[in-house]
C-alpha cells in the first residue's frame, strides 16, 4: 500500500467539521464520557427510529437510562396530542378537528375515528360526483375527450384522502395498498379499472379480520394477474404469489422453507379469473372506432374467480408440517395460524402508525390482542393507537413524511380545495405514485424518502402547485391574517404544531415581510413552511 | 464494538453545543483517518460503474452454456438455439442481443464471472439483494459494501459527487451516514425551481427555505440526515449545472431511461467531478413470464447502453478509468415454467467492462448436472471475490476490513 500523500492533521487541531465531530464523538464514546456527550441530546441512544443507535456500548448505564425514560415521556400539549393523531391515523386536522380532539381522552380519540361506519360522507359522496371521473376505461375515446383512466383513478383517491370524513379508512386502505401490493403497470393498461376494484377490497376490509382480507385478495383480479396466479398449472406450478404470500403478506422470510413455498405454489394452481368477453367490432368500423370499441370492452370487464378444477393439483401438500389436500383457503388458514404471522403483521401496523423498531415487548402486548380478537385489524390498531408508545416523545416526528402525507397533508392542514388535476406531472420528482409502489414489496419509506433529487422534487412541486404559471394560488386561511407575522403563525400551527427553531420562524417573519399583496405572502408563507425541515417529518 | 451509527449519534451530540450547522457541512475528513489505518491515495482516480440488473436476472440465458445437454432439455422453448449464440469460448456465448458486448470481448475489454453466489442461497429479491448490497451474507456489517468503501475513499477536499446515483434515492449499498450520495434521476429537475424555471440559490425565497435547514438543530430529529442531504443536494446541483453547459456527448445515447441516466454519469466523469463510484438501475429481470421477449429487450437496453458510455467515455479520453460492473440479486431456475417464464434462482453470472478489464470468463462454470435446491445453479464464485478484486485492485484500498475477511481477488483485474 502506498504512503499516505496528504499530511494528516492530529485529531484535536482538525478544522471543525460535520466529519471531525463525528469522528471526535466517536474518540469520545470510546474514552467512556460518552454518557456526557449524548444526555446534551432529547433525543437519545434508545430511539433507533431516527436513524440513530439502539445502544452505545460504553455508555453508563444511568445515561442510557435517563435518556430512554426521556423518550418515554409523552407528549404533553393536548393539541400537538391531537394533531399527532390525526397525523398518524388520518392524514392531518385541519385547526378545527385538531381543537375537537384535543378535548377528547385517548380512548375516545381512538373511537371516534375508528368507529366510522356511521359517518356521514355525503359531502365527499358529492365532490366525486361532480368531478365525474373516468375510473374504468381506456383510451381517450372518439372525440378525445375521455379524461385519461390512471390520472382520473389517482384523483379520485387524493379526493378520498383529502375531503373524507373517514380519514382511518382511507389510511388503512393506504396501508393495505401498500403491504399488499400490486404494481397498476405490471397488470396491463387495459386492466386498470382493477386496481380500482382492489382499492374498494382495501376499503371493505380496512379493519377487518385479517384472514378474510388475505383471503379475499388472493383473489383479487389485479392480484391474480400481477403474482401470475392466473398462469400457474398443476403440471407447472407459479411460485411467485405463494412466495410473497409468504415472505411479504404474512410471515416474513425466514419463517419457511422453500419446500413450503413449492408445496403451497401447488395450492394455488387452477385459480383463474373469467376471460373479457370476446365481441368482434362489427364490421366497417375506422381504426379510431375499432379501438374505441375494445376500449369501451376493457372498460365494461368484471372478471370474477374461478376454480379450473383441470387445472389444479388436488393431490397431498406437506406445508409448515401439516399435511393435507390443501387448497388456497386452506394455506391461508395455516399460515394464520403461525405465531410468526401474529408478531410480523402487528409490527408492520405499530411501524405504520407509531415508529419503526418497537421494542419486543411492544409487540408482545399487540400480538396478545390479535390472538384474543382472532386476528381483528380494529382491535390492533386500537391498542397502538391508544397505547403510551403511540403518545410518546420517541414516536413525535420519528417519521420521515412520504410524498403522499406531503401533499394531503398540506390540504387538509391549510383547508385548502384543488382539484388535483395537475398531481401527475408536479409530484414526479418526489417519486410517490398511486396504484404503482416501486416493487412488490411496497414503499420502503423512512430514510429513503430523503434524497438531493426527492429533495428538489418537493419544494419543485410546491413551486409548480402553489405558484402555477408564476401566480399565487388562493389560500384563505392563511390570506385572511391581517400581519405577515399573523400568516407565518397560522401556517406554522396548521403545518408544524407551532413547533419550529426560534430562529427559523424569524427567518420566515422576514422573508413574510417583504411581500405585501396578502394572497401571494399566504402562498410564499406556505411554500417556506412545508419546505421548511420540521414538515419533512411526520 | 462501536458502529458507524453511534459515531454519529456522538456527533449529532457534540453539534448541539453551539457549532453552527453551516460550518459541520463543509466536510472534509474521512471517517477512516481517526483510526489512523488508511488515508486514500489522491492521486488515483479510477472510477467503478455499478449496474443493476434488478429482479434476478437469468444467467443461464445471458451466457449460454450452449451445448450443454441439461440446459437445452429443461428450456424447450426458452433456450438460445445454438446458431443464435454469439460465442466466446469454453462452450459459452453470449445473448444475441449482446452484439456490442461481443465487439467488447474481441477487443479484450470484457470478462464474464461465472457461477456468482454465495453460501446458502436466499430466494428473496429484498434479502438476497439486502445481502449484495451489504456484502455480508450473515448480515452483520454495518452499512452498504460501497458505502464503507465511500468513507475510505472520502478526502480532506469532500467531493459532493464522490459517490453518484442515477435514480430517486441513495441504493442500499452506497448507504453510509457517513457520505451523502447525490441522486440525480433528471438533470432538468435537479435544483430549486422558481416559476417552474430552475433558478439561483440566491433568489430570496430559496435562500431563505435553504437557512431553514441551516436553523434546524442538528440534535433534532433526523437532524444530520436533513442537513447534509439538502447541502449535498444544492451543492452537487450547481455542479452538475456548470458541467452540462461544457460537456456534450460524443455518441447518441439510446432512447431509454437507462440510456439517458448513464450519460449523466459520463457527464460527471468528463467534468472531473471526482466520482469514484456511480451506480445505476436497470430493472425488470424478474421474468415469471413470456421471458423470451422480455429479457431479450432487457439485454438490448443493457448491451445498447454500456456502448455507447463506453464509446462515450473513450472518446473523451475517459475510457482508461473506468470500470462497469453488472451484478444481479440471483440467477434464474434451470427449467422453465408454464408460462415461458422461469422462476427466482441461485448462482448467475456478472459482467466487467473497461479498457483496464483482462478478457476471459472467470469462476468455475457451474455444474448442471448437480443442481441444488431442486432444480438450481449451484454457485460456484463467491460474490465477494468480484467485491474485493474491485476494492482492493481497482479503487486501491484494502478490502479486508471493509468485506470483514480476507478474499481471493479474481484476474478480470490485474
Amino acid at each position: 500500500m502506498q504512503e499516505p500523500v496528504t499530511p494528516r492533521t492530529p485529531l484535536m487541531r482538525r478544522p471543525t467539521t460535520r466529519r471531525a465531530l463525528l469522528a471526535g464523538a466517536a474518540t469520545v464514546a470510546a474514552g467512556g464520557t460518552a454518557a456526557a456527550v449524548v444526555g446534551l441530546t432529547t433525543r437519545t441512544s434508545a430511539d433507533s427510529s431516527n436513524g440513530s443507535s439502539l445502544v452505545v456500548p460504553g455508555l453508563a448505564a444511568d445515561a442510557t437510562k435517563s435518556a430512554a425514560d426521556e423518550l418515554k415521556k409523552p407528549i404533553e400539549d393536548p393539541k400537538v396530542r391531537a394533531a399527532h393523531l390525526l397525523r398518524r391515523a388520518g392524514w392531518g386536522g385541519s385547526a378545527a378537528q385538531i381543537a375537537e380532539f384535543a378535548a377528547l381522552d385517548r380512548e375516545t380519540a381512538a373511537d371516534r375515528l375508528l368507529n366510522f361506519e356511521s359517518v356521514d360522507n355525503a359531502a365527499l359522496d358529492a365532490k366525486i360526483a361532480a368531478a365525474n371521473f373516468n375510473l374504468t376505461t381506456p383510451g381517450r375515446g372518439l372525440d378525445g375527450k375521455r379524461p385519461p383512466l390512471i390520472r382520473d383513478m389517482s384523483r379520485w383517491w387524493l379526493y378520498r384522502m383529502s375531503y373524507s370524513q373517514k380519514p382511518l379508512e382511507e389510511r388503512m386502505t393506504f396501508i393495505w395498498h401498500g403491504l399488499l401490493t400490486t404494481q397498476q403497470s405490471q397488470i396491463g393498461f387495459q386492466r386498470s379499472k382493477q386496481m380500482i376494484t382492489q382499492n374498494e377490497l382495501f376499503r371493505a376490509h380496512a379493519l377487518g379480520q385479517y384472514d378474510v382480507l388475505l383471503k379475499a385478495v388472493s383473489k383479487d383480479p389485479a392480484m391474480m394477474t400481477y403474482l401470475n396466479t392466473v398462469d400457474s398449472t398443476k403440471e407447472h406450478p407459479n411460485e411467485n404469489y405463494a412466495r410473497e404470500l409468504m415472505e411479504l403478506y404474512s410471515m416474513g422470510e425466514g419463517n419457511y422453507t422453500e419446500n413450503d413455498v413449492r408445496e403451497s405454489a401447488r395450492a394455488f394452481t387452477g385459480w383463474r379469473l373469467t376471460p373479457p368477453t370476446k365481441v368482434q367490432p362489427p364490421a366497417g368500423l375506422s381504426e379510431k372506432e375499432r379501438d374505441e370499441y375494445l376500449d369501451q370492452l376493457w372498460g365494461a370487464y368484471e372478471p370474477a374467480f374461478v376454480l379450473n378444477t383441470k387445472l389444479h393439483d388436488s393431490g397431498s401438500k406437506t406445508f409448515l408440517g401439516q399435511t393435507g389436500n390443501w387448497g388456497g383457503d386452506d394455506i391461508v388458514d395455516i399460515i394464520m395460524k403461525q405465531p410468526a404471522t401474529a408478531r410480523f403483521i402487528t409490527k408492520r401496523l405499530f411501524s405504520e402508525f407509531a415508529y419503526r423498531d418497537p421494542d419486543p415487548a411492544t409487540i408482545d402486548r399487540l400480538v396478545e390482542v390479535w390472538n384474543s380478537s382472532n386476528h381483528n385489524v380494529k382491535a390492533v390498531v386500537r391498542a397502538i393507537l391508544t397505547s403510551d408508545e403511540f403518545y410518546s416523545r420517541r414516536a413525535y416526528r420519528a417519521l420521515v413524511r412520504s410524498p403522499l402525507e406531503f401533499m394531503v397533508g398540506a390540504v387538509r392542514g391549510l383547508e385548502v380545495e384543488t382539484d388535483w388535476l395537475t398531481v401527475e406531472q408536479s409530484a414526479a420528482g418526489m417519486d410517490q405514485r398511486l396504484y404503482e409502489p416501486p416493487s412488490v414489496a411496497g414503499w420502503p419509506g423512512g430514510e429513503v424518502w430523503l434524497s438531493s433529487g426527492t429533495f428538489f422534487g418537493r419544494v419543485n412541486f410546491l413551486d409548480a402547485t402553489l405558484f402555477p404559471k408564476n401566480k399565487a394560488v388562493a389560500i384563505p386561511s392563511l390570506s385572511s391574517q391581517a400581519t405577515a407575522e399573523a400568516t407565518v403563525d397560522e401556517a406554522l400551527r396548521r403545518l408544524v404544531d407551532d413547533d419550529i427553531a426560534p430562529e427559523a420562524r424569524q427567518s420566515i417573519y422576514a422573508y413574510a415581510r417583504t411581500i405585501t399583496n396578502p394572497q401571494e405572502r399566504a402562498a410564499a408563507v406556505a411554500y417556506l413552511v412545508l419546505a421548511s425541515p420540521e414538515y419533512q417529518l411526520i | 464494538m462501536l458502529s458507524r451509527r453511534d459515531f454519529v449519534k456522538g456527533g449529532v451530540a457534540l453539534v448541539s453545543i453551539g457549532t453552527s450547522a453551516q460550518s459541520l457541512l463543509k466536510g472534509s475528513i474521512a471517517f477512516a483517518a481517526q483510526n489512523g489505518a488508511y488515508v486514500a491515495d489522491p492521486n488515483n482516480k479510477k472510477i467503478l460503474i455499478l449496474v443493476q440488473c434488478a429482479g434476478g436476472n437469468d444467467g443461464l440465458n445471458t451466457l449460454v452454456p450452449y451445448a450443454d445437454a441439461t440446459y437445452r432439455s429443461n428450456r424447450p422453448t426458452l433456450g438460445i438455439p445454438e446458431a443464435d449464440v454469439l460465442k466466446l469460448e469454453q462452450g459459452f456465448g453470449l445473448h444475441p442481443a449482446l452484439t456490442g458486448l461481443k465487439g467488447f470481448w474481441d477487443s479484450g475489454k470484457l470478462a464474464v464471472v461465472r457461477g456468482v453466489g454465495y453460501p446458502e442461497q436466499n430466494y428473496s429479491h429484498f434479502k438476497s439483494m439486502a445481502i449484495w448490497q451489504s456484502g455480508d451474507p450473515k448480515m452483520q456489517l454495518d452499512n452498504g459494501w460501497l458505502g464503507r468503501t465511500l468513507e475510505k475513499l472520502e478526502s480532506q477536499e469532500h467531493d459532493p459527487f464522490l459517490g453518484f446515483n442515477i435514480g430517486s434515492s441513495t441504493p442500499d449499498e452506497m448507504r453510509t451516514p457517513a457520505v451523502s450520495v447525490p441522486s440525480v434521476r433528471s438533470p432538468a429537475d435537479y435544483g430549486v425551481k422558481v416559476g417552474g424555471k430552475l433558478a439561483d440559490t440566491s433568489h430570496a425565497r430559496t435562500a431563505t427555505m435553504l437557512k431553514l435547514y441551516d436553523q434546524y438543530p442538528s440534535s433534532s430529529p433526523y437532524g444530520v440526515l436533513l442537513e447534509t442531504t439538502v447541502e449535498t443536494a444544492i451543492s452537487s446541483s450547481k455542479m452538475l449545472q456548470e458541467v452540462a453547459k461544457t460537456y456534450t456527448p460524443a455518441v447518441e445515447y439510446p432512447d431509454s431511461s437507462f440510456g439517458s441516466g448513464l450519460s449523466v454519469l459520463a457527464e460527471a466523469i468528463v467534468g472531473d467531478l471526482g466520482m469514484r463510484v456511480g451506480h445505476i438501475t436497470l430493472g425488470g429481470f424478474d421474468t415469471h413470464n413470456n421471458e423470451l421477449d422480455a429479457h431479450s429487450g432487457l439485454m438490448e437496453t443493457l448491451d445498447a447502453g454500456l456502448t455507447a458510455f463506453y464509446q462515450d467515455l473513450q472518446a473523451h479520453g475517459k475510457a482508461d478509468d473506468v470500470l462497469v460492473i453488472t451484478w444481479s440479486e440471483f440467477g434464474r431456475r434451470v427449467q422453465q415454467n408454464a408460462n415461458g417464464g422461469t422462476d427466482h434462482g441461485a448462482g448467475s453470472v456478472l459482467f466487467a467492462l473497461g479498457n483496464g478489464v483482462t478478457r476471459g470468463l472467470y469462476g468455475d462454470p457451474s455444474n448442471l448436472a448437480a443442481l441444488v435446491d431442486n432444480g438450481n445453479v449451484p454457485y460456484t464464485t463467491d460474490f465477494r471475490r468480484v467485491y474485493a478484486t474491485i476494492i482492493d485492485r481497482w479503487l486501491g484500498v484494502p478490502s479486508e476490513e471493509l468485506l470483514g475477511a480476507r478474499w481471493d481477488p479474481l484476474g478480470f483485474v490485474a
